[in-house]
């Protein structure tokens, strides 16, 4: 009786120590990485800023080697994949000097904060990266800063003569292979196995950043008649990207990785500021006078020529809207002045009528941009007295805020570019990133959770974003690269392993 | 036969389980046993249920031990091929008793043990830095109690528990480009436990036991940032860096029945059921002075973490068998079950479904004078980590064995 009943135990107790897994059924350290159908020996990555690693404003070693095609290359060394060399800048500032000038400023970084509010300045270093200095060699990271879609495919885009007047690169003068050499054939003359392209930001973003001082350039194909702050043509931004998906093909490198483009208007560099900045706090005494001698004259001329929505009375309890010129409206200077000629005396009221012409306060669809935060508020010099407190009784200018309409244009544009790249991923069969989706992702409430730490596209806290509100940080970096291994691991079967998005380089507080 | 029968059910049918942060080390006798209750042989049955004083053999019994504890817990993540592993210090859970019969049917004890804690303590660069770094929790009981002889065969008992504890707990700040230690060792709390305990024959004893929740209360924790002092004013945090919160733990309720069967006067046969009440700790709250770093969208001082925990039950069986009068052998199982589900794991206190293997001797060196020894292998099984609170993911595992060494003494 007793031996069945201690066998028994023993028996039992055996089979559940058998039975039970304590162990993985798969041990990490036992995996291998795969490359699937794509060969990573020679990764090439093309595109501009956001490729090269530039970040507060300034492209220096830290942020590179935090680059997202730096972060892929790394993975893919696992499956097969080669070293992944780029132009490493000479120092940790940023900054490039030609002939003994600062052609480009060294990086920012938060000096110290007030009230809560970061101080961000730029480092105060001479740059010591020489733009003369050559990069000879295998390059694998061919990102450059500022480029715009066809710029990938002008001659002469790296020549070190053009960089004084404007119509070459800096950065990519450091490592072109000729003054009449292409960033497209450079990146071919590499021989590459694979390669990511993300290219198309530039030819709207600059129109954003300047609050619209360029022209929409739709319908205009040709890019040399194109100032610097314009947008693009669709058709040319799909022209110049289909020209560079043709040679790779044509060159027998089928395989890689095109991304489309964020809405600019997702980046902490338009979404900062809010549009009514203005508390009763902080106008103070002033929000009387102002409705009182300033404001009241306004609307009321105004309401004369059917333009009375252009102006509300500052409200006392709620934020208010700063003033901006749009200079979509119609200009009603002569009006004004004609109109305020009787109570203000002719001299006054044409400075009133010239000022205020086209000015209005700022709607929930118009974005104040990032550095426009420290103009509200600053002295117009030259204007009036009363009326020379920019954003508050002096209408901000075209290049501080991007009106309504003009985000309109970009995000016209921008969803051309998009639509347009993904049906050349799809008819180039490449693996495609909707970067889009993710920085729309990031932009909302919930943000991105990676391992506990939560990431928005908030300025400073959010954590992804740099200094300069336009373009990210090592674990913003980061991210987007897990978004491309993915989506390479889905097109080509490979098994690249994500990255810890938490091991890279946030944003850098002062010690 | 009938005994087979129940037997092989308990081991192959109901297993089940406890978890947690409860720490099942509180006699060695019974750890032996599978940590069985129903052992009214010294004061070390205090802990299990007062009741039990009024049977203990002797008018004066003292008991007291310490066990070591060692567990290694492993992460790792298929997305990222990445591995990590727990190099946690040993825990030391300690218990003292003493037990008098004031009048043959009066019995007054003191119990203090530790059932409550764990320390884990992870690579400072893991992937999970941001939840736990380093996490030391501790609980002490202290239960002055009584046991009334209702009858020669029936006991009842209750206690009074004031529970002095502590929280020690790093973790990456990752967004403000540090750390933040979270610390408070005068949480307190007090509760109550009662308890019958019966021997209806010689062959039987049974014990009925409840130990209520208690609510570990933090009221004035400190938070030290190891931050840019340049972050300080922003955070509200003073010029050391420094901030105070507020928390409170749950430690949970358990209901235990637990019955030893005599089958010969050398050998006994004993099982115990539990169930604890981890359903009570469903979010863990830290109210900070100022420091905005919560996640409440009203309030961002304050930070939520759901924590989901269900009860659990154990299911325990052991046995003793007397080899000699001085030697007495003694081995047992019990399956654990963790309070959470996979969606729900907690990083800063792992907690896995659980064989458990007991074994110890017990020696009588003197009159009334014995040593006791215990080991325990704990087998958990390795489990999915799915929690998308944290967007934590990946899979965990663990080792963990235990060791004890008790003294008891019976006068008179």
């Amino acid at each position: 009786m007793k031996k069945i009943l201690i066998s028994t135990i023993a028996v039992s107790a055996l089979f559940f120590t058998i039975s039970c897994e304590t162990d993985f059924d798969t041990d990490v350290s036992s995996i291998q990485v795969t490359n699937g159908e794509a060969n990573f020996s020679k990764y090439v990555s093309l595109g501009n800023s956001l490729t090269s690693g530039f970040r507060d404003n300034a492209l220096y070693i830290d942020g590179q080697n935090d680059s997202y095609p730096n972060i892929m290359a790394q993975q893919m060394k696992l499956a097969g994949g080669g070293a992944f060399v780029q132009p490493l800048m000479a120092d940790n500032n940023g900054g490039l000097i030609l002939g003994g000038t600062v052609v480009q400023a060294t990086k920012l970084y938060i000096k110290s904060f007030t009230n809560g509010a970061p101080d961000i300045v730029n480092v105060n270093a001479t740059p010591t990266t020489n733009v003369a200095t050559k990069i000879t060699g295998s390059l694998n990271n061919m990102g450059i800063p500022g480029a715009k879609s066809f710029h990938l495919i002008t001659p002469g885009y790296g020549n070190i003569a053009g960089v004084s007047t404007g119509t070459a690169n800096p950065y990519y003068a450091r490592f072109s292979s000729s003054a009449t050499s292409r960033v497209l054939d450079d990146a071919i003359a590499q021989k590459p196995t694979f390669y990511s392209l993300w290219i198309g930001n530039n030819d709207v973003l600059s129109y954003a950043t300047t609050g619209g001082m360029g022209t929409d350039q739709k319908g205009n194909t040709n890019p040399a008649t194109y100032g610097p702050n314009d947008i693009s043509d669709p058709a040319v931004v799909a022209g110049s990207i289909q020209t560079i998906l043709q040679t790779f093909k044509n060159s027998g490198v089928t395989k890689g990785v095109i991304a489309n483009i964020p809405s600019v208007t997702s980046i902490p560099y338009f979404t900062t500021v809010p549009y009514n900045p203005l508390t009763p706090a902080a106008l103070g005494a002033n929000l009387s006078v102002l409705n009182a001698s300033l404001y009241t004259t306004l609307k009321q001329a105004l309401t004369a020529f059917g333009a009375g929505n252009r102006i509300n009375l500052l409200s006392a309890t709620a934020t208010n809207p700063v003033l901006i010129k749009d200079v979509s409206l119609t200009n009603l200077s002569a009006e004004l002045t004609l109109a305020l000629t009787p109570s203000l005396g002719a001299p006054t009221a044409a400075a009133f009528g010239q000022i205020y012409g086209q000015a209005r306060q700022s709607t929930p669809g118009d974005y104040i941009l990032l550095p426009t935060k420290s103009v509200i508020g600053s002295t117009v010099s030259g204007a009036p007295a009363s009326i020379n407190v920019y954003g508050i009784s002096y209408p901000l200018e075209n290049q501080h805020v991007l009106t309504e309409a003009e985000a309109a244009k970009v995000k016209a544009a921008v969803d051309a570019y998009n639509a347009s790249i993904k049906s050349l991923a799809d008819s180039y069969g490449l693996a495609f990133v909707d970067a889009n989706a993710k920085m729309n992702e990031l932009n909302g409430l919930s943000g991105i959770q990676f391992d506990g730490v939560k990431y928005t596209a908030k300025f400073v806290t959010g954590g992804t974003f740099s200094l300069d509100g336009v373009h990210l940080t090592g674990r913003g970096y980061a991210i987007v690269a897990n978004e491309f291994l993915k989506m390479i691991n889905q097109k080509y079967k490979s098994t690249l392993p994500m990255v810890e998005v938490n091991k890279y380089q946030g944003v850098t507080f002062p010690k | 036969m009938k005994k087979i029968v129940l037997t092989t059910a308990l081991l192959a049918g109901v297993l089940a389980h406890a978890g947690g942060f409860r720490v099942s080390l509180q006699g060695v006798k019974q750890l032996a046993m599978a940590h069985t209750s129903a052992h009214a042989e010294d004061a070390s049955v205090t802990f299990f249920n007062p009741a039990g004083m009024s049977f203990i053999p002797s008018k004066l019994s003292v008991a007291a031990g310490g066990f070591g504890a060692k567990s290694i817990v492993t992460y790792q993540n298929l997305s990222t091929l990445e591995s990590y592993e727990t190099n946690n210090p040993l825990g030391t859970p300690v218990y003292a008793a003493i037990a008098y019969k004031v009048l043959d049917n009066v019995s007054v004890g003191f119990n203090l043990s530790t059932p409550f804690g764990s320390t884990i303590e992870w690579p400072s660069d893991w992937a999970g830095r941001e939840i736990v770094q380093r996490l030391e929790l501790k609980a002490f009981y202290f239960q002055p109690m009584i046991s009334f002889k209702l009858a020669p065969w029936a006991s009842v008992g209750g206690s009074y528990i004031y529970a002095k504890g502590s929280v020690n707990w790093d973790k990456a700040v990752t967004q403000l480009g540090g750390t933040l230690n979270l610390t408070d060792d005068k949480a307190s709390g007090s509760g109550f436990g009662i308890g019958f305990y019966f021997q209806p024959d010689e062959k039987w004893d049974i014990s009925i036991a409840y130990r209520s929740p208690i609510d570990m209360e933090a009221k004035n924790g400190k938070v030290s940032f190891d931050i840019s002092p340049a972050l300080y004013p922003s955070l509200g945090l003073d010029a050391a860096g420094t901030d105070s919160f507020k928390a409170t733990l749950p430690l949970v309720n358990e209901y235990t029945v637990g019955v030893t069967y005599k089958v010969t006067p050398k050998w006994l046969v004993s099982a115990d059921f539990n169930y604890s009440g981890w359903d009570r700790y469903s979010q863990l709250t830290l109210d900070f002075a100022n420091a905005p770093i919560g996640n409440q969208p009203n309030d961002p001082t304050v930070l939520v973490s759901p924590k989901n925990f269900k009860s659990t039950q154990t299911w325990r069986v052991g046995t003793q068998y007397k080899i000699n009068d001085m030697i007495a052998a003694r081995a047992g199982y019990y399956y654990d079950q963790s309070p959470y589900t996979d969606e729900n794991f907690q990083a800063e206190t792992p907690s896995f479904d659980s064989n458990v293997i007991t074994a110890g001797l017990g020696f009588n060196i003197a009159k009334g004078f014995g040593v006791d020894v215990a080991g325990a292998i704990a087998l958990p099984k390795s489990r999915d980590v799915k929690n998308s609170f944290n967007n934590f993911f990946g899979q965990a595992k663990a080792k963990a064995y235990y060791f004890g060494l008790g003294l008891s003494y019976n006068v008179f």
